[in-house]
């Protein structure tokens, strides 16, 4: 990072005491946001996010009473809505795992300021993603079939089945995901108990950071740890959406059955991931004042990433169209063109603008400085990654080999609120998490500040 | 980080002699072992066919290397990454042998503006009869493989790749004369759209110099694998190549135990992604089981060419794999070198192991069989000595082209971030 | 370096709070007056002068000792002489364990315990069984990873003598500490803290623990409850258990209804929206449905006007296929009980006879047999509906075949009852 140079301050008693201010600054910053009262937005954010979420209960409860009939699901749109938005939330959940692993492992230090957060994001929006799959099946009181047990008859679930394959890869990245936030959490939390005035706040963070005392071989432990479970990380994210990808292109349906579909997928939920960041961090920064951690060069690198990943994805889409033709498998081609020009044109150029189109401003360094631009394109982003889902289920579900077979989906009013709950699910959860756990990674953001070398002779 | 360094007083940064006699010990091999190859061809009595499927998979490995090395330069600039930097020379030396790779590549370019059915079975005529039985499903994408077409398709990728590695070499040696540091950020600038046209012109190379070699076959992740084989072939050679220099004298100070570590975690990276994407191809074409995309593994899982797929599978993936996931395995450099070498022939084996099966088809009457549809009775691995003496002869001739280019400094010394390079430290 | 110790006039930290309920008892040895000295605890400047002195203390020869800080410093793990931990180790053998488990459990349920045939793959299929393998492998390295880093660093542990002192809160925040136990060998109190002086510390203080045996030791009603919790946690997986392994006549306990109730009509049962009060609707009369016509009589019933019919229906073609065909099904249907030959020796009377009865299937093609007199339309209401004891094979076998089959047996009564003359030359017996 920059600035690095003005660490060397080869007095030692004048370079500890500034380094010393760094630390207490950034502890400063970072706890203030839970030990003092949280700003007047909080309420009517968290209002809103706890409304949404009523209406997510009430949708819940009208389908275990009634049934999948209320959805638009119909029998030639057997999928739609219901896993779109699971494959959406999943995909908002790697940009994550990305950020504190994969990031981690490249040795990107700014990954630091938002890690944490990013981190909190990926759990939560995997639990939004875990009820779609669920609430799908029809009778979800029975989802813990899907646990390998045998049945009355003695019959085991079904491993070659890609559904359950996703069973597996979706718990263990929720298992994964949790423990890493967690155990990236622990020091922090130890901070929270050391400044906490009142009893209640420091027994409960007390309990949650396991009486961490910064000892040097536990660091030791710590960070290897840490290390390992980066590194399994980014294997897991990878064949997370992989697996989700081959729900789809195991089947031999024309425009699911595609060997690109694993690192598209990856690559697509990475984009819309880094968006989802954004849509939160920049506002989040601004409401917490933390906008000297979360700086404008972290919107630099998280905008690049972004653009990198929705060429990409341009790429696979180009990719995609190109072999459906050179194929010459007749029903691949007219799967493509039907998407282009058939009755969800209009769905195909959503997604094409929002994700191919609207990323390549961040080209543009003036751009990338205008936040409210930035804040606008990535939220077009999100609406463009949740249509490239919807365009790849439900456009190639309407139109199967047989005419016969043809159908249209329309969504109604429960798919709807659906939808608009799980975001009021994911924005209560957020935003209890900012208001009770440490938003900012200290600990990491303090080891990798330039002043984490003051006093050192060896530069 | 905040560490830096210096370049040690007593270090050796220039290529000097290394370029000189690279050049000629490589061409000489290379033109022996080449003519010796003609010889064995011309001899094997079928029509070339075995010498230009051996010619391809032999060329397509130097080929696979240049077009890694200049992805590695890019990414460094896009990336703005410090720890290869001392590399990055070297991988620009290798790119400095892409117009002589693009020449080699006339060898079987030639035979199919000539409509020469050996190699690219898709450049004869009679496929534009109507009684042909490849005519179904091939006439609507006879204007994409026209051999004019491709020809030019072919001199476009060229230039597209020779235009970039040279500008990005050139900026780089421009920097250590002058010591301009507004050429880094230059370099950064452009690299962003470097690498979308390296992409797209790598994805279409790809499809067209390999995947339609069965041309009616097709895998959307095709490129994607062979670029992460590409890739993984790059850094290892960046780990020999290193090797070789500082045996020589050269950089003994500057390139550590730390730059070879990251290498190694390179390797063991795109081990992954290599098998990610190989796996990604062959489990949704297994699984799906539709007959026009199973051709090309019914082909490869059974008969001769099984064990084949095995020893790459094991070879190429299985054991280094595990090898290169403990650290010493990436610190220790004699292990290092091992598996670089051993990676690069299996690399070699998994371009074989894509190209050779092609060869094997025959018209029989008005019917042609073989992998073009899957024929049982004609999986069979036809190795010849030429596809070593091949490989060799075209190793060396890369090699000359390399130490052609390899001229100046071995490291980029005005680089603004050398000296946090070569203070560099993995945790 | 203006280094002192000073032990009790120091301010007090604004912060403090540990998390425990002993506040701020500090560094004070003398609250109840049972205490015992636990350790030194040093404070340093910069992490630069933390490594420094952890290299001295290293060196001095002590080995019970620690540093602490609020991020992890790089280079002190060498100064202290930090050895590499065996963490990862241990993480690939728990990874190993979930890939031979996971590979296991799919081998085992899905193609030894209950081989299932799904889309004609093998039921030992591993393409298909990797994405399973690999989950599994990552999720036992990750919860090896997990809890292998908190039980190698011996937490949690809520409390630790450290905590006393408020100076120590700042560990979390900006401090950095050297703490060197009591119990180490080299430990004698003033020269220690000479060294940690001389070695840059800008606060040396002593460490105090309440020695009462009482104060050391975990309330049992603690244990109580915990003992207690884990057996109510348990409950509901043996009541599971337990309705897993018995039986009950009780009908399905429904939260929701499963569809089991829907409101619809089953066959055969009443239903009172119809007149006749039955569930099930009878063809309706006059009707026929489609495809069941059958208006030619020869074809069908082998009749015309009333009489069996002599010749073969219009409607059946007669060529080497059908013959064959008939041969074929003859093979299967009728060849049992009459013979491959149509003598009435097949497998079923000769059986009968081997235990002692006696029952005899007609001969088909002795020239006396009544088969052979029979015409053609009554052998093959004979073939279709059956006579004495033999059953009727209208339902196993459609009425083309039945054909090919009368066919096919007057074909063996002609072959076995052909004359010398007949036989095509060369063939005869001389």
């Amino acid at each position: 990072m920059a600035s690095a140079t003005e660490a060397h301050a080869d007095d030692h008693g004048h370079g500890g005491e500034n380094a010393r201010e760094t630390f207490r600054g950034i502890t400063r910053d970072v706890t203030k946001v839970n030990l003092t009262p949280i700003g007047r937005w909080w309420y009517p954010a968290f209002g809103v996010s706890l409304l949404l979420l009523g209406m997510l209960v009430v949708a819940v409860t009208h389908l275990f009473r009634t049934g999948i009939g209320i959805w638009g699901n119909n029998n030639v749109q057997g999928w739609a809505w219901d896993i779109t938005n699971f494959v959406f939330w999943v995909g908002i959940g790697h940009a994550g795992t990305l950020i504190s692993a994969v990031l981690y492992l490249f040795r990107q230090d700014w990954r630091t300021s938002i890690n944490r957060s990013a981190e909190a994001m990926t759990i939560f929006a995997v639990a939004c993603a875990g009820i779609f799959p669920i609430l799908h099946t029809g009778r979800p009181w029975f989802a813990w079939w899907m646990i390998p047990h045998p049945n009355d008859m003695g019959m085991w679930p079904q491993f070659r089945s890609p559904l359950m394959w996703d069973v597996f890869a979706i718990s263990t990245y929720a298992t994964t995901s949790i423990l890493f936030w967690y155990m990236g959490m622990v020091p922090d939390l130890a901070t929270l108990r050391d400044k906490s005035k009142d009893k209640v706040r420091q027994v409960v963070y007390g309990l949650l950071s396991l009486g961490w005392r910064g000892s040097a071989r536990q660091w030791h432990r710590y960070e290897r740890a840490y290390l390992i479970l980066a590194a399994l990380s980014t294997p897991l994210v990878l064949s997370v959406h992989s697996v989700v990808s081959f729900d789809f292109a195991t089947s031999q349906n024309p425009g699911w059955h595609t060997t690109i579909l694993p690192p598209y997928f990856v690559a697509g939920a990475i984009f819309s991931g880094f968006a989802m960041v954004m849509t939160l961090m920049l506002p989040l920064r601004h409401v917490l004042g933390l906008k000297h951690i979360i700086t404008q060069d972290h919107i630099h690198a998280m905008c690049k990433v972004t653009v990198a990943t929705g060429t990409i994805v341009g790429g696979a889409y180009a990719i995609e169209l190109f072999t459906a033709w050179y194929s010459g498998n007749l029903w691949e081609w007219f799967t493509f063109r039907n998407r282009i020009l058939g009755p969800y044109a209009w769905a195909y150029f959503i997604m094409v603008s929002c994700n191919v189109i609207a990323p390549q401003f961040f080209w543009v360094k003036k751009f990338r400085e205008n936040l409210v631009f930035v804040w606008i394109l990535c939220a077009f982003i999100n609406v463009g990654m949740w249509f490239e889902r919807f365009v790849i289920i439900v456009s190639s579900l309407a139109r199967q080999a047989l005419p016969g077979a043809w159908g249209y989906f329309e969504p109604t009013k429960w798919d709807f609120m659906t939808l608009a709950g799980s975001f009021g699910l994911f924005g209560t959860l957020f935003l209890l998490f900012v208001r009770f756990a440490p938003v900012v990674a200290m600990a990491e953001v303090k080891a990798v500040s330039p002043a984490a070398h003051a006093g050192k002779d060896d530069h | 980080m905040s560490a830096t360094k210096k370049l040690h007083p007593d270090e050796k940064i220039k290529a000097d002699k290394v370029g000189g006699t690279l050049f000629k010990a490589g061409l000489g091999a290379g033109a022996v072992l080449l003519g010796v190859s003609i010889a064995m061809g011309a001899g094997k009595g079928d029509h070339w066919r075995h010498f230009l499927h051996a010619y391809l998979t032999a060329w397509s490995f130097v080929f696979s290397i240049c077009l890694g090395s200049l992805f590695f330069v890019i990414i460094h600039h896009l990336a703005k990454a410090k720890w290869g930097i001392v590399l990055r020379r070297q991988a620009e030396f290798i790119t400095g042998a892409l117009p002589a790779v693009a020449l080699l590549g006339l060898v079987f370019l030639v035979p199919v503006l000539f409509g020469n059915e050996n190699l690219y079975y898709w450049s004869v005529k009679q496929l534009h009869d109507k009684q042909h039985p490849f005519f179904h499903h091939m006439h609507h994408k006879l204007g994409w493989l026209d051999p004019v077409f491709f020809a030019g398709r072919y001199a476009f990728y060229f230039g597209v790749f020779i235009y970039m590695s040279t500008w990005f070499r050139k900026q780089s040696q421009a920097q250590d004369t002058d010591g301009d540091a507004g050429r880094s950020e230059k370099m950064r600038y452009w690299s962003g759209f470097a690498v979308l046209i390296y992409s797209l012109t790598t994805v279409f190379a790809v499809t067209d110099l390999f995947m339609t070699l069965q041309p009616l076959w097709f895998s959307t992740i095709y490129a994607v694998n062979y670029f992460s084989g590409a890739m993984l072939a790059t850094y290892c050679t960046l780990a020999l190549l290193s090797m070789a220099i500082q045996r020589s004298g050269r950089l003994k100070h500057s390139i550590t135990v730390e730059h070879y570590h990251d290498i190694g975690k390179y390797m063991f990276g795109w081990t992954f992604f290599w098998i990610y994407t190989a796996f990604s191809q062959f489990m949704l074409q297994w699984y799906g089981n539709m007959p026009e995309e199973t051709v090309f593994y019914s082909y490869r899982m059974f008969g001769g060419w099984q064990i084949v797929s095995i020893l790459v599978l094991v070879g190429h993936w299985a054991f280094p794999y595990v090898s290169l996931v403990t650290r010493w395995s990436k610190r220790i450099l004699p292990i290092l070198a091992f598996l670089a070498a051993w990676q690069l022939v299996f690399h070699y084996i998994d371009l074989y192991w894509n190209v050779m099966p092609n060869q094997t088809w025959e018209t029989a009457g008005h019917w042609i069989r073989g992998p073009l549809q899957g024929d049982p009775e004609l999986h069979k691995v036809n190795f010849h000595f030429m596809d070593v003496t091949l490989l060799l002869g075209l190793i060396g001739l890369w090699l000359a082209a390399v130490g052609k280019s390899m001229k100046g400094n071995l490291v980029p010394v005005n680089d603004p971030k050398l000296g946090e390079c070569l203070a560099f430290e993995n945790y | 370096m203006e280094a002192e110790t000073q032990a009790h006039d120091d301010d007090k930290p604004a912060a403090h709070g540990n998390g425990d309920d002993h506040g701020d008892a500090g560094e004070t040895s003398t609250d109840g007056g049972d205490t015992e000295l636990h350790g030194l605890l040093a404070e340093f400047e910069t992490p630069g002068a933390l490594i420094a002195a952890a290299r001295k203390v290293k060196n001095a020869g002590y080995t019970e000792f620690d540093c602490y800080s609020p991020f992890p410093v790089h280079g002190i793990d060498d100064a202290m002489g930090i050895k590499r931990t065996k963490l990862p180790l241990v993480v690939f053998g728990g990874g190993l364990t979930g890939l031979c488990g996971g590979l296991l459990l799919q081998w085992w349920m899905n193609a030894h315990n209950w081989p299932w045939n799904v889309s004609g793959k093998p039921t030992w299929s591993i393409p298909a069984n990797i994405p399973i393998a690999y989950e599994t492998t990552i999720l036992l390295s990750v919860l090896t990873t997990f809890f292998g880093m908190w039980a190698a660093n011996k937490l949690p542990q809520v409390w630790h003598p450290f905590f006393r002192l408020d100076r120590f809160a700042k560990v979390t925040d900006d401090g950095l500490f050297i703490g060197i136990e009591a119990s180490d060998q080299r430990f004698e109190l003033e020269q220690t803290k000479q060294l940690l002086v001389a070695a840059g510390a800008t606060h040396v203080e002593e460490c105090h623990t309440d020695a009462r045996p009482e104060a050391r030791t975990v309330p049992k009603a603690i244990y109580g409850v915990m003992i207690v919790l884990t057996v109510v946690a348990l409950i509901p997986f043996a009541l599971a258990f337990k309705a897993r392994a018995s039986k009950s006549s009780d009908p399905h306990w429904h939260v929701f209804s499963d569809m089991d109730f829907q409101p619809k009509a089953k066959s055969d049962q009443p239903f009172g929206e119809f007149a006749d009060g039955r569930a099930n609707r009878g063809e309706i009369v006059g009707t026929i449905a489609r495809g069941n016509l059958r208006a030619d009589d020869a074809y069908y019933r082998g009749l015309r006007d009333g009489q069996w019919i002599t010749e073969l229906p219009a409607a059946f073609k007669v060529d080497v296929d059908k013959l064959n065909r008939g041969q074929e099904r003859y093979n299967i249907y009728c060849a049992p009980c009459h013979g491959f030959d149509g003598g009435g020796h097949g497998i079923v009377p000769e059986r009968v006879a081997l235990r002692g009865g006696a029952w005899e299937a007609r001969n088909l093609v002795s020239s006396d047999s009544v088969a052979i007199k029979m015409p053609n339309g009554q052998l093959f209401n004979t073939i279709s509906n059956g006579y004495n004891t033999m059953m009727g094979y209208a339902a196993q076998v459609p009425v083309d075949d039945r054909w090919a089959i009368l066919l096919y047996v007057r074909a063996l009564q002609r072959g076995q009852n052909a004359t010398q003359a007949e036989l095509p030359a060369g063939a005869q017996v001389r």
